[in-house]
């Protein structure tokens, strides 16, 4: 700690503070534009000079670290004719066209001059103008605003890493421009507009709408990633106009992706249901509450009666808040009295938790995204984190590029220069290999583990039955078959083994290519045997977290809307939670069997299931046709959806009600990480639609099995009563450590059940040649089929674009923009094609936001032991049209 | 006229030396680094340089081994030499003279360096308008590395010394050692705020020596002849050495001019150069390129070394001296200077980016007599304001012609102001608005 | 004696009463009447005077307005309500796509005219504003502007072209494709 005086006021910093934080920190503001806390200082805007005793000339606080005894004055005569002379340079060229300008009112040129300037400038001269051109549908730019202060080019390079921004042109005609002719193309995370401190950079989206004065605040959670980034809609007059987020706050820490910051109008989509609709004579008709309530309560009281209450199954969207989802999982359980339930963690949240559970007995990560931060290897497997968990990946980007990390990459893209970052490009190690042979690459490294005697020593003290078990099961492996499933050499793979077996802090991320494909729930396991082998389980700051896709697929396992747990999560089966359980609801759990998604719509298809409740989920629109979701719940007698927009699934439905999206309710998200953050209700709901729970909580008072609350509060009151601890409880979360008796009992036998199939190195399917892999994946501009009623994701991303190697895409003869037919078997699609030099050749990549036609051409496969049915690719041929 | 020894330029001004290698070693080249390397330990080199007083010719002149000694001795990680080729002050051309004549001089002091400060790599950063410097110095380099002077284990002492050619974009800023080093890594050319020093922190972050072409020559008569030698000659103990300055403007004989230091103005512009082109009365003289406050003719019998330039209030610099004869215009002489700093400010601080073009803008309106008298209040007021509240040295280097101007010559300005005000013009002003 | 001669005139001529009632017959002599026969005597209105508010346009017609709202933050009764949006067709060029004034609300304080920067609005010297309904006090843009036309009937030249050093205001962009939705 370092002593020093700021205007008189003594001050104690870490070694290493800038004298402009100090001063902060004090509560002495010293005006600045080029300095944010974020970014490697600049020095350039020369606002915040400050007089130094015994240094001559004024330094730059934001360049000046603190030194023991220094003496700081900010408010002297020479300072502030400093500070008014800056601003006089400043406001020479800068035009007066505050009244339009979007920033003002905000704006922290107008603050300062404000308090610096006096009304009339000396300026008479003719002012610089930049010619205007077209930048982007989303960013517009201002150049004539621009303080050159260069904070929106190092955002896009330190902390984004896109580098899509630079400054051309040399004095005072430096503008700000991206590196194309064409319009803007990066991943739009926003970052320069928020952290331009001028009107320079503004949103194009909400441009002109409004004042900052007139906008109304909600803190609220984002919906479209697991990341659970925090982000304030800014509504005026119940209309929404913009989203941010402040620096400090949140996850995020004042960052976001292109899905946050500019994913917001879907909610006030025009299509938005704004009535219950029921179906009579065929035709879905618009229908009063009342009507549509009573007739679904009748239905089901009938139903009860004639077929008992395991004739029904209920699915639930994992967007939903933990109050939807836990008042469901009561409904369904006393109110229709069944087990049948399933959420969308289903499509590969729950491998990731069975395997914690399973290894570490916790369902949470037992690590932080400061500890990604802090670590000193990161391990990524299957998972293009900077499209899929846009902010996770920017702590790994800050993990290797300010904290020098070392990054060991694991994934089917290779690396590229791109319009938007590939983590790819940062990793020390890179394994590129098909999606399919991830598991190869890490029984390789474990084999490395095992060979090259990097085992931590005191695991093999403790359990060397299981240590002697995998290291018979990776010699029976040989490293030629690794070398030829995974296009690698035993040398990188030892290299990459030996640097994450000796890092002090060890992170291991996964992602949805694991998780979402055929084998994830054994590969996930491996990969806890890794960080078991290496002595990197248990220690603080080292861990497995496996990345949820949708925002609240943690709360929907942990509030118990999955087939095999109940609320906690506690297994379905575990009679002293259910007799907690029991006692705290006063009624009796129903004792029927849980069912999975696939297994209830196998049921829906045989008539055992007469009739589902499904609420913000889409089966038919999310699972392929092969899994024929459309003909089981054709079958149903009573089809009821809650829904935002008449999907695919509520198309089919008897009774379609009208439900809130996230900006219109509160409640809570559990993100990916464990942290449980609040969701602020931003503005009314749209039409008559209700908050989820509501609708539910209205339909078991009709029903006789009265679930009442005043508010979502309340629910969550009662969450903690049954998950003690659960809920808002400050600003980080605190991970849970790992269970050591279920540690040791997985060490001692539970390693053993499937070791075989584990670590057996299944000859992966040769490809046929001229046969494509096709990809269903996510877009970093988009986030399921909500996102893709958002204005102004669309104009980023409007239509499926299949993503091509231009290697491949010049032996098809087809080139950026054409059309290609893809086919199999199954089906058939005809898409334009984009060249992406990140995508390896023999794949083709499609967002799986637009897959209508694309979902033609997927199988599906279930995973024998979590029954997670995956569905995200398949071989295809592709010709030009 | 009294005639001095050359040294760096005594090569050159022998009939038929062509710069390459064969004459440059007939000449007595290369010794100098056979006699050092491995044989004189480093620090003592560096030692060396420090007693023969050899200051940086580039423009501020900081002492040369000086600023070798401020490398971090225990660090083990790679060093480098970089030569700054960047002569790009306006009246500057010696460095240019250097390369394009003798270019095995500045290598072999630049293989001296390397040795000295423990660098295995050197670049040279040139102007990208040398062409010829850079063909010439691309073919240098390739003599001297079939020679074995450069490359790997260099006339068999085991020392690697690696040595790039670097052509720069045309940037003025690039000259700047900070700004150098960024436009060699490939980033825009903007100057580094300082601290940390280059010696700490240069090129990829690693300590880097930046030398002027000059200085870099001058090292092998430093170890050839010896340190006592070379701090006899010029006015020591301060100003050690002989200095090329580059005398333009309106005098008979512009060139360049190898002269001890300490020599007047006078001698200079009267015996060298041949004194004033139409044998009209001097006027001005700028003592030390572009950068540098004018002098005038009661200046003439200031003594041209580091120290007696400073006294009189302004830099010896780069050693440009620009000589105006009675009748030029002082304000015009101004502007056309603001002009060329207003196109070459980089644009990265904002004082020097909006200060120059306020400052140019304003001057050209006094020139073209629309000027107002509140402008000079606002001109000196606008310089006090760029002076030392930017990044680099560029900003006090841009206000110098005005200030200088000002001091000396206030009467010219107001006159064309008297002359915008009696024809009207001044009311073609636009008002000033509010903010 | 003298003194007493005095007071007797005095008594005999009614002075004190003469004194007392001299306003009074001075006003009988001079007579002026205060009321107006209001509507058809009217009063001269001061210089300046604040009477209804109105929008004002260019001498090209164009309207003054950019819909900065800063009307809207200085208004201390909440009259003003303006909605801005890009011009159509003129893309980056901010206007006033409606404008209400909820004259029943207004104190004509002028603080809105004084917000103005680009002196858009203006106080009338009209003040005729009786009205049966209420609600026909809520004026919108043309309105404001059809007063402002009748009002004002010399307008100013367009702010762009007043000064070159403030030249680079609120200007369209006719080779930009306007912003969606």
């Amino acid at each position: 700690m370092v002593k020093l005086t700021i205007d008189g006021v003594p001050i104690t910093a870490p070694k290493g503070t800038l004298v402009i934080e100090a001063a902060r920190q004090a509560g002495i503001m010293i005006p600045h534009f080029c300095y944010h806390p974020k970014l490697k200082w600049d020095a350039n805007c020369r606002m915040c000079l400050v007089e130094i005793e015994r240094v001559p000339k004024l330094q730059t606080s934001c360049s000046t670290p603190v030194a023991e005894g220094m003496v700081v004055r900010t408010a002297t005569t020479a300072v502030t004719q400093a500070h008014k002379s800056v601003l006089e340079f400043i406001l020479a060229n800068h035009p007066l066209d505050c009244p339009v300008c979007d920033q003002g009112g905000r704006c922290d040129l107008q603050d300062f001059s404000h308090e610096y300037t006096p009304t009339t400038s000396r300026f008479i001269e003719v002012k610089r103008i930049f010619p205007k051109e077209y930048f982007s549908a989303l960013i517009e730019t201002q150049m004539n605003r621009c303080v050159q202060c260069l904070r929106c080019v190092r955002y896009c390079d330190e902390v984004m890493d896109v580098k899509a921004l630079a400054p051309a042109g040399r004095g005072t005609m430096t503008e700000i421009k991206h590196f194309t002719h064409h319009e803007l193309d990066c991943e739009f995370c926003g970052g320069c507009v928020q952290i331009c401190p001028v009107g320079a950079i503004t949103s194009r989206l909400s441009m002109y709408e409004y004042r900052p004065w007139m906008l109304k605040r909600a803190d609220t959670i984002c919906t479209y990633c697991g990341d659970g980034c925090q982000i304030t809609i800014q509504t005026k007059e119940n209309k929404l106009i913009e989203v941010n987020t402040a620096h400090g706050a949140g996850r995020n820490n004042g960052d976001l992706c292109a899905r946050g910051f500019f994913g917001y109008h879907a909610s006030t989509h025009p299509d938005r249901l704004q009535h219950p609709l029921v179906r009579r004579n065929g035709e879905l008709v618009q229908a009063t509450w009342e009507e549509a309530l009573g007739f679904v309560a009748e239905t089901c009281i009938r139903l009860k009666m004639e077929h008992g209450a395991e004739a029904f199954a209920g699915l639930i969207a994992s967007r939903c808040t933990n109050e939807d989802l836990y008042v469901f999982q009561k409904f369904m359980r006393l109110a229709i009295g069944t087990n049948r339930i399933d959420s969308s963690a289903r499509y590969g949240q729950i491998n990731g938790v069975r395997a914690l559970r399973r290894v570490q007995g916790t369902h949470r990560w037992a690590v932080t995204f400061e500890d990604i931060v802090a670590a000193d290897a990161l391990l990524l497997v299957g998972t293009n984190i900077t499209e899929t968990n846009p902010i996770t990946g920017l702590k790994v980007k800050e993990a290797v590029k300010k904290r020098t990390a070392t990054l060991l990459t694991v994934d089917a893209l290779v690396p590229a220069v791109g319009t938007i970052s590939n983590i790819a490009n940062l990793a020390a190690h890179h394994f590129p290999v098909h999606p399919d042979r991830f598991g190869h690459v890490v029984l390789g490294l474990i084999k490395a583990v095992v060979e090259d005697g990097l085992v931590d020593q005191a695991l093999a003290h403790r359990a060397p039955a299981y240590v002697q078990a995998i290291g018979d099961a990776v010699q029976a492996l040989s490293w030629p078959a690794l070398e030829s499933a995974t296009g690698t050499t035993s040398g990188a793979l030892r290299e990459a083994a030996r640097i994450f077996a000796r890092a002090a802090r060890g992170v291991v991320l996964v992602g949805q290519g694991v998780l979402r494909s055929p084998g994830g729930y054994g590969l996930t396991t491996n990969l806890l045997d890794l960080l078991l082998l290496t002595g990197q389980h248990g220690r603080p700051g080292c861990g497995l977290a496996p990345l949820a896709e949708e925002n609240n697929d943690q709360g929907a396992v942990e509030m118990g809307t999955v087939a095999e747990y109940l609320p906690g999560p506690c297994d379905l089966n575990d009679p002293t939670a259910r007799e907690r359980i029991a006692g705290l609801w006063k009624e009796e759990l129903p004792k029927g069997p849980g069912r999975t998604l696939t297994e209830t719509l196998e049921e829906a298809r045989t008539g055992k299931v007469k009739a589902m409740f499904v609420v913000g989920e889409n089966p038919v629109g999310s699972l392929p046709h092969a899994a024929r979701a459309k003909d089981a719940l054709a079958q149903l007698e009573l089809l009821v959806c809650q829904e935002l927009f008449l999907t695919e699934t509520a198309a089919l439905a008897h009774v379609v009600l009208p439900a809130c999206s996230y900006a219109e309710k509160d409640g809570s998200f559990t993100n990916t990480e464990g942290l449980v953050q609040p969701v602020r209700r931003a503005i009314e709901p749209i039409g008559e639609s209700r908050p989820d729970w509501e609708i539910l909580s209205a339909l078991s008072v009709l029903m006789g099995y009265p679930i009442e609350y005043g508010d979502a509060k309340e629910i969550l009151k009662e969450i903690r009563s049954l998950i003690p601890g659960y809920g808002l409880l400050g600003a980080g979360p605190n991970p849970p450590r790992p269970d050591e008796a279920v540690v040791s009992r997985y060490l001692r036998e539970g390693y053993a059940e499937d070791l075989a199939n584990r670590y057996a190195a299944t000859q992966p399917t040769e490809k046929r040649t001229g046969h494509f892999t096709l990809l269903v994946t996510q877009s970093l501009f988009h986030s399921g089929k909500f996102s893709t009623r958002s204005t102004g994701l669309l104009e980023i991303q409007n239509t499926g674009v299949l993503g091509l190697n231009p290697a491949d895409a010049a032996r098809l003869g087809v080139t950026d923009g054409d059309r290609v037919r893809v086919s199999n078997t199954l089906g058939e699609l005809t898409a334009p094609i984009k060249l992406l030099e990140r995508i390896p050749e023999g794949l083709a990549v499609f967002p799986e936001h637009f897959d209508e036609e694309a979902r033609r051409l997927l199988g599906v496969s279930t995973d024998p032991q979590t029954r997670v049915p995956y569905c995200k690719s398949a071989q295809v041929v592709i010709e030009k049209l | 006229m009294p005639s001095y020894e050359p040294i760096l330029t005594k090569n050159m001004l022998t009939p038929g030396y062509t710069g390459s290698l064969v004459d440059y070693e007939r000449a007595g080249g290369y010794q100098a680094l056979r006699k050092v390397l491995g044989k004189i330990a480093p620090d003592d080199v560096t030692a060396m340089v420090i007693k023969s007083g050899l200051r940086g010719r580039g423009g501020a002149g900081f002492p040369t081994g000086v600023k070798w000694g401020f490398l971090p001795k225990d660090y083990t990680g790679p060093r480098y030499l970089c030569c700054n080729a960047d002569e790009s002050e306006p009246g500057t051309f010696k460095d240019r003279q250097l390369i394009e004549r003798d270019p095995h001089q500045m290598l072999e002091g630049m293989a001296i360096t390397c040795y000295a400060i423990g660098a295995e790599t050197a670049y040279i950063y040139i102007r990208g308008e040398f062409v010829l410097g850079a063909k010439i110095l691309e073919k240098a380099l390739a003599e001297a590395r079939a020679a074995g002077y450069i490359g790997r284990n260099i006339l068999g002492t085991g020392i690697n010394i690696e040595m790039w050619l670097h052509r720069g974009a045309g940037a003025y800023i690039c000259g700047e050692e900070t700004a150098l080093l960024e436009s060699l890594e490939g980033k825009r050319g903007l100057p580094r705020v300082k601290p940390p020093f280059p010696a700490t922190h240069g090129l990829y972050n690693k300590p880097t020596v930046v030398n002027n072409v000059e200085t870099l020559a001058n090292l092998p008569y430093i170890v050839n002849r010896g340190p006592e030698w070379f701090a006899s000659i010029g006015s020591p103990p301060k100003s050690t050495g002989t200095r090329i300055f580059c005398v333009s403007g309106h005098v008979k004989r512009p060139g360049n001019y190898e002269v001890p230091m300490g020599i007047t103005c006078r001698e200079l512009i009267f015996e060298h150069a041949g004194g004033m082109r139409s044998d009209k009365p001097l006027k001005a003289i700028i003592p030390g390129g572009a950068s540098a406050a004018f002098f005038t003719d009661q200046h003439l019998d200031v003594k041209l070394d580091f120290e007696s330039v400073a006294q009189a209030g302004s830099m010896l610099g780069s050693g440009g001296v620009t000589i105006m004869e009675e009748g030029t215009s002082m304000v015009w002489a101004a502007l056309r200077l603001m002009e060329f700093f207003y196109h070459e400010s980089c644009g990265k601080c904002t004082p020097c980016r909006e200060g120059t073009s306020w400052l140019v803008q304003t001057m050209r309106r006094i020139w073209t007599r629309r000027g107002r008298l509140e402008d000079l209040e606002t001109l000196t007021d606008l310089c006090q304001n760029i002076a030392g509240r930017t990044v680099c040295a560029f900003g006090d280097a841009a206000i110098a012609p005005i200030t200088s101007t000002l001091k000396h010559w206030r009467h010219e300005y107001e006159e064309l102001i008297r002359t915008a005000e009696a024809a009207g013009s001044a009311e073609l002003v636009m008002p000033a608005t509010r903010h | 004696m003298a003194k007493s001669l005095k007071s007797w005139l005095k008594t005999i001529t009614f002075y004190e009463i003469l004194v007392g009632m001299k306003a009074t017959l001075k006003h009988l002599l001079h007579y002026k009447p205060i009321t107006l026969q209001y509507p058809h005597e009217k009063r001269t209105l001061p210089d300046s005077y604040r009477g209804m508010l109105a929008l004002l346009r260019y001498d090209d017609g164009t309207e003054k307005c950019v819909g900065c709202d800063l009307c809207e933050a200085a208004c201390p009764s909440r009259v003003i309500k303006v909605v801005s949006a890009e011009v159509p067709g003129e893309p980056t060029k901010r206007y006033a796509k409606e404008y209400y004034m909820d004259m029943t609300r207004c104190l004509f304080c002028g603080l809105c005219v004084d917000a103005c920067p680009v002196d858009a609005l203006g106080m009338t010297r009209e003040y005729e504003w009786a009205v049966y309904d209420k609600r026909q006090l809520y004026l919108n843009k043309q309105q404001l502007l059809a007063i402002g036309d009748r009002s004002f009937p010399v307008r100013e030249k367009k702010l762009e072209l007043q000064h070159l050093n403030v030249a680079f205001f609120n200007v369209a962009f006719k080779h930009l494709p306007p912003k969606e939705g």
